[in-house]
């Protein structure tokens, strides 16, 4: 499958039997649910042949997947939220009588579906109404009450606890039995170790091979997952720290998806957080900005900065970029000289006026410090590249004074080149005596420009590396298992 | 900017084109069309429209909407009518017009930034209460404020001219400069835009969207007290009914002068083309003895055709700019 531009599926070639338990893993961006969506219809691939019972198959579309018992429980939940339980759990297939619904059966088989698998709520229950982990359980319901012959998981235990998981493992090694085949699609270390007889591994779109469980050490497989070679863009400066300039005590967010998380950053110095997604990192960046509410003390260049607002954020030093730059920085519809300006037009205006004078000459500066390439300030920002607008909204932060800059995701959906740009960006702002905070789902990333990374697992910190250190394998290990501990003895193959 | 009034100029240059033509089409068929009587009446009759519909810009440019405007002007109304009629001077009464309207209207905003309640169901609520406060206060009657010795000056303001201007032109003109300056050169009026076009990206970027929104909606309100003026000192009186169509032109002109109601798009002088456009139009069918019944058919189809061409225009925009996106990533890094 070829997407514009970007390879995400190279060449790969998967086979999967009855009765098998097959992990599919691999980095964020490898391929892994493109390939599931391949299998399951949704995506149609530009080259190569899907054999079903040894038969070459079209799968045009997931319905067809469906008729041909390939069933997808994918992380993103796909629930008719204003619909009941039931409902959810037989859409597209509700019991009919001659064309009328049959409520009464549709109760009865819900209830009953819900008792196998183990679910503690109504069948009648609006799912909006849930939380995302029941929500999640509904959706598995529905898969396993279908007649699956292939059923993929695709990350659909991310939003599930620990006791939810290991049911839902349970089930999997029921299918199994049934001769049921089960593609699992995870990076969670400890329950392809457990459910798994067979591991395969694509980087980069590519397959890097396929490896017998449990007998592949974690190790090993962490290396072939993120076995890359770093590629220099990154031209790391050595920069000399100052003064601690921010102190982040037991910050904790109200919802309890960042649990209590202290730090420190100096003046110049760049920290990487790491962790996947749902580790609790890109909620150490909204909290910082003031974007949710939480509890805890923040204290920058020495003055403490109330929590929960963003205007207070700004007013106390901290400069927040969010990581999805089309929902939360952008004004779609605004000039580029506008987008840069949003952060501005206080230290613009005076008593309410803003001084269009000063606004066209900063402006047009900062297009040119940030080497923004467009027709003009007053172009739309969206007609110009991801990259270009990503530029625009790091530099309207920049330019504030600001003692502490935290930056998530600063170059996700952003080419090569304008990447290598913004590190320089980064740096530049370092050597002006910020202190950063660096938010990535890209490990590389971090390692190459960061002084020190903290991982995120479970909504806290769970390691620190520093210097000779950090290392790409033994970071990825402790976001992965959420341990440090040398993943030498392998955990036990369950039932 | 030059460049950035070209583009806000691009979003109604159909309806100046269409304006123009329908303009000269109407100085050639009917000789009436163009003189200075006729271009006071067009004044005239649609200074309510224009006054509520630059209240209404504000409002729709922050992706919200403000359906009680024409109700709250009828409520203003019947204050103003009470309070001459109680023997209040011009000062108090006109003062209490205006603070009736923009108490109003931060009724609303209060309710839409602070209780989180849909500016939909807001102002539909609204829009009901005071249709029915309007009827309450006097029990369904009229209030004829003639006679009254403090309804004088506001009589002058919509019957008297400097020379050949229209007093009421001229009015109509300052609040049109000031609603455009409020909007183009204050922190305000950027924040405006901003909440509209992205309402997540300009609290993140230290915007007060609550206080801005209470703002807005009370300059709507206000706009309704102001517009309350023009139509007792039109109608000698203060009536609880007003015209059926009020709100509808109202929003219709707004759209038209190419504010968009998704938001972050659009400008007071794009609605005063569309107001001007919606007058004229009227103006022509009236002059061309087409029954009054017609209007409605005839403002309508504007409407959806001169919507329909912007959504047209916009999404060719959109296409040319996905294609153009699209470009730039298979063509690798740019530089």
């Amino acid at each position: 499958m070829v997407f514009p531009g970007v390879v995400a599926l190279d060449n790969v070639d998967f086979s999967i039997g009855a009765g098998e338990v097959h992990a599919l893993t691999g980095e964020n961006g490898s391929g892994k649910s493109t390939l599931a969506r391949v299998i399951n219809g949704t995506v149609t691939p530009a080259a190569g042949t899907i054999y079903v019972d040894g038969e070459p198959t079209v799968i045009a579309n997931p319905r067809q997947g469906l008729d041909l018992g390939i069933v997808n429980i994918s992380q993103e939940l796909t629930l008719a939220q204003t619909l009941s339980v039931g409902e959810n759990i037989f859409l597209g297939r509700l019991p009919t009588n001659g064309g009328r619904i049959n409520w009464a059966k549709l109760r009865r088989d819900s209830r009953e579906v819900l008792e196998r698998i183990g679910v503690e709520v109504s069948e009648s229950a609006i799912v909006g109404g849930l939380n995302v982990e029941l929500q999640q359980m509904v959706e598995i319901c529905r898969a396993f009450s279908s007649d699956a012959r292939l059923l993929i998981l695709d990350e659909a235990t991310s939003s599930l606890s620990e006791a939810a998981t290991r049911r839902l493992l349970q089930l999997v090694a029921e299918q199994r039995a049934q001769g049921v085949a089960v593609l699992m699609i995870s990076h969670r270390m400890p329950e392809l170790y457990a459910a798994a007889s067979i591991a395969t591994v694509l980087r980069d779109g590519k397959l890097v091979g396929t490896a017998p469980l449990p007998e592949t050490t974690e190790k090993k497989l962490v290396s072939m997952m993120v076995g890359r070679e770093l590629e220099d863009y990154y031209n790391k400066r050595q920069v000399a720290q100052g003064d601690c300039v921010l102190e982040v005590d037991d910050l904790t967010s109200v919802d309890g998806v960042l649990r209590p998380t202290s730090l420190r950053v100096n003046r110049g110095e760049i920290v990487g957080v790491a962790g996947l997604v749902g580790s609790g990192k890109a909620e150490l960046g909204l909290a910082l900005g003031g974007a949710v509410a939480c509890d805890g003390r923040v204290v920058v260049a020495g003055r403490e900065v109330s929590l929960g607002d963003p205007r207070k954020a700004i007013a106390g030093g901290v400069g927040f970029v969010p990581d999805d730059r089309k929902r939360s920085a952008l004004l779609p519809n605004r000039s580029v000289g506008e987008n840069f300006s949003l952060a501005w037009v206080k230290r613009l205006s005076r008593r309410g006026l803003l001084n269009l004078r000063d606004e066209r000459k900063k402006v047009s500066e900062a297009i040119r410090r940030y080497r923004v390439i467009t027709a003009s300030a007053a172009s739309v920002i969206t007609t110009l590249s991801g990259g270009n607008q990503q530029k625009v909204v790091l530099g309207r932060t920049f330019e504030r004074d600001v003692d502490v800059l935290v930056l998530s995701e600063p170059t996700r959906g952003v080419d090569v080149g304008a990447k290598s740009e913004i590190y320089d960006l980064l740096q530049t702002a370092a050597e002006g005596g910020a202190g950063i905070v660096l938010i990535s789902s890209e490990l590389p990333e971090l390692l190459g420009i960061a002084d020190r990374i903290v991982v995120f697992y479970g909504g806290e910190i769970k390691a620190e590396f520093k210097g000779r250190d950090m290392q790409e394998e033994a970071i990825a290990h402790v976001a992965v298992t959420g341990s440090s501990d040398a993943p030498e003895q392998t955990p036990q193959k369950g039932t | 900017m030059g460049a950035l009034e070209r583009l806000e100029l691009g979003r109604y240059a159909g309806v100046v084109v269409a304006l123009i033509v329908v303009a000269a089409a109407l100085t050639i068929t009917q000789s009436t069309f163009l003189t200075w009587d006729n271009m006071k009446n067009i004044i005239g009759a649609n200074s309510v429209i224009l006054i509520l519909a630059l209240g209404a810009t504000f409002v729709v440019i922050t992706a919200g909407i403000d359906l009680s405007t024409a109700s709250l002007m009828t409520a203003c109304s019947m204050m103003l009518a009470i309070a001459f009629k109680s023997g209040w001077g011009l000062v108090p009464a006109v003062l209490l017009a205006l603070a009736f309207g923009a108490a109003g209207g931060f009724g609303n905003g209060f309710l839409i930034a602070k209780a989180k309640i849909s500016f939909l169901a807001v102002t539909l609520g609204a829009l009901s209460i005071w249709q029915s406060f309007a009827l309450v206060v006097q029990e369904g009657q009229t209030v004829s404020v003639f006679s009254d010795k403090a309804f004088g000056p506001i009589h002058n303001l919509v019957t008297n001219s400097i020379g050949p201007i229209p007093l009421l032109l001229i009015f109509d003109i300052i609040l049109l400069l000031l609603a455009g300056g409020l909007l183009r050169y204050t922190t305000f009026g950027r924040s405006l835009f901003a909440i509209g076009s992205n309402e997540e990206a300009a609290r993140l970027s230290g915007i007060n969207v609550s206080a801005i929104l209470i703002g807005v909606y009370t300059i709507a309100g206000l706009a309704a007290g102001l517009a309350c003026l023009v139509s007792v000192g039109r109608l000698t009186a203060g009536s609880p009914t007003p015209d059926p169509n009020l709100l509808l032109t109202v929003l219709a002109a707004v759209l038209i002068g190419g504010t968009s109601f998704s938001g972050g798009v659009g400008g007071v002088f794009g609605t005063v083309i569309g107001v001007i456009f919606l007058g004229v139009v009227q103006n022509g069918l009236t002059l061309s003895n087409v029954s009054s019944f017609w209007q409605g058919i005839v403002s309508g189809s504007i409407l959806i055709i001169a919507v329909g061409l912007g959504v047209l225009r916009d999404r060719g925009w959109s296409l040319r700019r996905a294609r153009g996106a699209s470009a730039a990533v298979t063509e690798g890094p740019v530089r």
